[in-house]
This record gives C-alpha cells, structure tokens and sequence, in this order.
C-alpha cells in the first residue's frame, strides 16, 4: 500500500516535470537597438540626449526561452522587466495588441515626427501588433528605433515611392 | 470681520498687477522651490484673510484634489529612469512620475488658495473700476458672474426661509413631498437670478454704465505709497522673468530629474509672494507704536 502511494506520487510529480518541460526548449533571440538615433542626434530632444548608447545597443542580442503560444510582446515585457529596463505600452483595443511607447526612457516622437519603435522578425516587419505575432523556436526578434517611418531601418512599407 | 487687511487698502492696480505676477509665476513655474514658496505663501496669506475658514477649505477640498492629483499621474505615467516597482499592468511605477505628480499638485492647490485670496482681495466693484471703461461689457458680465454663485446661496436661504413659514420647508413631510418643495425653491430662485440678471444690466444702462466721463462707484486714489508699490512690483517681476528667460529656474523632471537653484531669484520670488504679509505687518507694528505714544 505504501509502495503503491509513493509510486503514484512519483507519477504525478514527474507528470508536472513533464509538462514544464517544453518551455526550455523554445528559444528565440530578442534584441533593442537604437542607433539610428545617433545619426540624428540634432532632432532628439535635448533631454534625452544622454540616454542613446554610444552603440546604439539598449539590449545586445541575447537568447530567452519563451512557453507555447507566447507573443513578441510577452519576451519584450518579461526582458525589460528581469533587467530592469524601462518600457512603456499601452493597449490599443481597435488592434487588439499592446502599442509600445517607449524603450528606456526613449519614446516615441522624440526624435522627430516619425520617430517610434518597431519591431522585425529575421527581416520581416509584421504589419500587426507585437501582441498578435506568436513566436516559433528560432525567431531572431528586433526592436528598432525608427526616425523615418520605418525607411532607415528597412521597411518600405509605409513609403510613398516604391 | 477681522482685522483689516492693509494689502487690500491699495490701488486695485497693484492688487491686480500682484495677482496677475503671482499666478503667471505659480502656474509656469515648476522648480521644486517655487512650488513650495507658492503654496506656503498662498496658504499663509489666505489663512490671514479668512481665518479658521481657509484651513477648512485646504483641508476639505484642496487636500483631497492634491491627493488625487498625485495618484493620477502615477497610473497614466510611466516615464523615467528610477524603477522603484512594476504596476499591476506590467507598466514600470518610476519616482520621476512620483515626483512630477507632487509637484503638479502643489502647483494646483497654491493656483486654487492664490485664486481664493484674489476673490477677497479684488472685489467686483474694484475689477469694474479698473477695467469699466476698457472692456464695459465684459468687466460687467464678470463681475456678475463672480458674484452669481454667493448671492444665489444668499438668496436660496432667504427663498427657503419664506417657504418654510407657509408650510413647504424641504425638511418636513414625506420624501415626494420634501423633493417637491425643493424643486418649487428651485424654480423660484432660477426665476429670481434670470430677473434680477435682466434687471442689473437694464439699471447700469440706465445710470450711463460704460459712457464717456462716467466715474466708478469706488473712487481710488494712486498715492505715493502706491507709486513705491508698484516700482517694487515691477521690480520683482522684471527679474524674475529675465532670470526665467536666462533659463535659471528651469527644472527637468523627466527621464532624470535634474535642475539648479539660483538662490537670488528664489529670495526675490519669495519677497514677491509674501509682499501682502508684510505689508499688513508694517501696518499693524506702526498703528500700535502709534497708540502706545498718544
């Protein structure tokens, strides 16, 4: 009886390791750049001058793990949040997705009109919310600062021309 | 009514003028200093005109809103460099937005206690002797407007008084009832502000309101000691918008907070805020020197 409650409490605990288990085998690798500022450092507010990095790297490409069903949103928050990097959002309904506002205290519009962020997955820029764009093993994910709409980090999409 | 307040006793055109400096500094101002001088000085000088009623009205009104004010900007902003903790959305709370939430609310009280000295200072008949000939119409619609809201309280007693003598006070009777008779209060003070507004405007037409040579029912004279208050308002005011302009009084909130403290053009903000005070200090030091001679 005894042996027959330890076997079956072995059997759930190793069902739970089982289930887990998957999570560590996904990974992509996520990274934050905003170098295109430093070629427009005379429209960036003067404030926020400062906080560009010399780089451009507010996060060198690094390799996280991520669950089943996780989005490109879900890796940017859990990121920004273990190291301690800022970040902004907010949710926009008509999208059904999280619009993010800022990366390190760098915001949208700061660097002239057209200037935001944007996010590309190996060279494809989705053109939906970070939230909808579910991740698959192996996504090399890119946050870029724009300060063209998207022209000087390589998407065209929005350009008139082309 | 207590002691009178000498400040009020000048030409309407330096209470304007001091009023008018104050809340332009108050509201553009947003060093951590002048916030602070803003609000001690407001509180100070609206605690000598009203007495125990300005403590009630900071602490029942302005105190809440401030309270308020602060936390709203925490929940909507998230900019700035120092994560103290993550809300419940995932947003950062930082201490910059902390920090601009304070000060935007102590920006708004002393806004509110300056506005509630102002209302004792410059009374309407002082604001149509000053801008009566300049802008008739407008001053007069002004002016009522500001008065609307006591007079119409004034009355609203005086209407519910009467009431109650032929039996419909709105504390009596069953609840329909009691609304009833309050509805009726009602519709006989709107009927009553319509008219007498009607009637104010028809009898300043009459007396030649806003005509050439016409004087104000007030008649106020610029003497020497208004001359000396006005040069020390221009003054004030004159250095502190140049050492505003020079960029001394600049103070960054976000993403860092950073700033200096030019302690000259502090001193002087603070002399121009607490001008009133002294004023009535000088005063009353000199009426008791003078009885304890005679």
């Amino acid at each position: 009886m005894r042996k027959l409650c330890l076997l079956l409490c072995l059997l759930i605990l190793s069902g739970c390791g089982a289930k887990s288990q998957p999570q560590g085998e996904n990974t992509c690798t996520i990274s934050i750049s905003c170098a295109t500022i430093l070629d427009n450092m005379e429209s960036c507010v003067a404030a926020k001058q400062e906080l560009v990095p010399t780089d451009g790297w507010l996060l060198e490409p690094v390799e996280v793990s991520f669950s089943d069903g996780e989005s490109v949103f879900d890796v940017l928050l859990r990121v920004c949040r273990e190291r301690k990097l800022h970040m902004e959002y907010s949710d926009t309904p008509i999208y059904n997705s999280a619009y993010i506002e800022g990366i390190g205290n760098l915001y949208e519009f700061d660097v002239g009109p057209l200037s935001g962020w944007m996010y590309k997955v190996g060279d494809w820029f989705p053109n939906y919310g970070c939230s909808n764009y579910e991740l698959k093993d192996g996504d090399v994910i890119c946050w870029v600062y724009t300060c063209d709409l998207g022209a000087d980090v390589g998407d065209n999409s929005m350009q008139w021309q082309q | 009514m207590k002691h009178r307040d000498t400040f009020s006793s000048f030409h309407p055109v330096i209470n304007f003028l001091y009023f008018g400096l104050v809340l332009l500094f108050t509201m553009f101002l947003m060093h951590p200093v002048s916030i602070v001088i803003s609000l001690g000085c407001s509180m100070a000088y609206a605690i000598s005109l009203n007495g125990s009623k300005a403590v009630r009205f900071s602490l029942i009104a302005v105190f809440p809103m401030m309270v308020l004010t602060a936390a709203v900007n925490v929940l909507f902003s998230h900019e700035g460099a120092t994560i103290l903790n993550y809300l419940p959305s995932g947003n950062p709370l930082t201490l910059e937005s902390i920090l601009y939430g304070a000060a935007s609310s102590v920006m708004l009280a002393s806004v509110l206690m300056w506005f509630s000295c102002y209302t004792q200072v410059m009374t309407s008949d002082k604001f149509v002797y000053l801008f009566g000939r300049i802008i008739p119409a407008l001053s007069l619609v002004l002016s009522m407007t500001l008065r609307f809201v006591p007079k119409f309280r004034a009355q609203a007693k005086v209407v519910a008084q009467a009431q109650a003598c032929v039996g419909r006070s709105v504390s009596q009777g069953s609840l329909l009832r009691r609304a009833k008779n309050g509805i009726t209060i009602l519709s006989i003070l709107i009927t009553w502000s319509l008219e007498h507004a009607i009637e104010t405007a028809d009898s300043m037409k009459s007396r030649g309101y806003g005509l050439k040579g016409r004087t104000a029912f007030s008649i106020y004279r610029f003497d020497n000691r208004d001359t000396y208050a006005l040069l020390w308002l221009l003054f004030c005011g004159s250095f502190i918008v140049s050492g505003w302009m020079a960029g001394a009084l600049q103070w960054r909130y976000y993403p860092t907070v950073d700033g200096e403290l030019a302690v000259p053009l502090q001193l002087v903000y603070l002399a121009l805020c607490v001008t009133p005070l002294i004023v009535n200090g000088w005063e009353a030091n000199t009426w008791k020197h003078s009885s304890c001679e005679t």
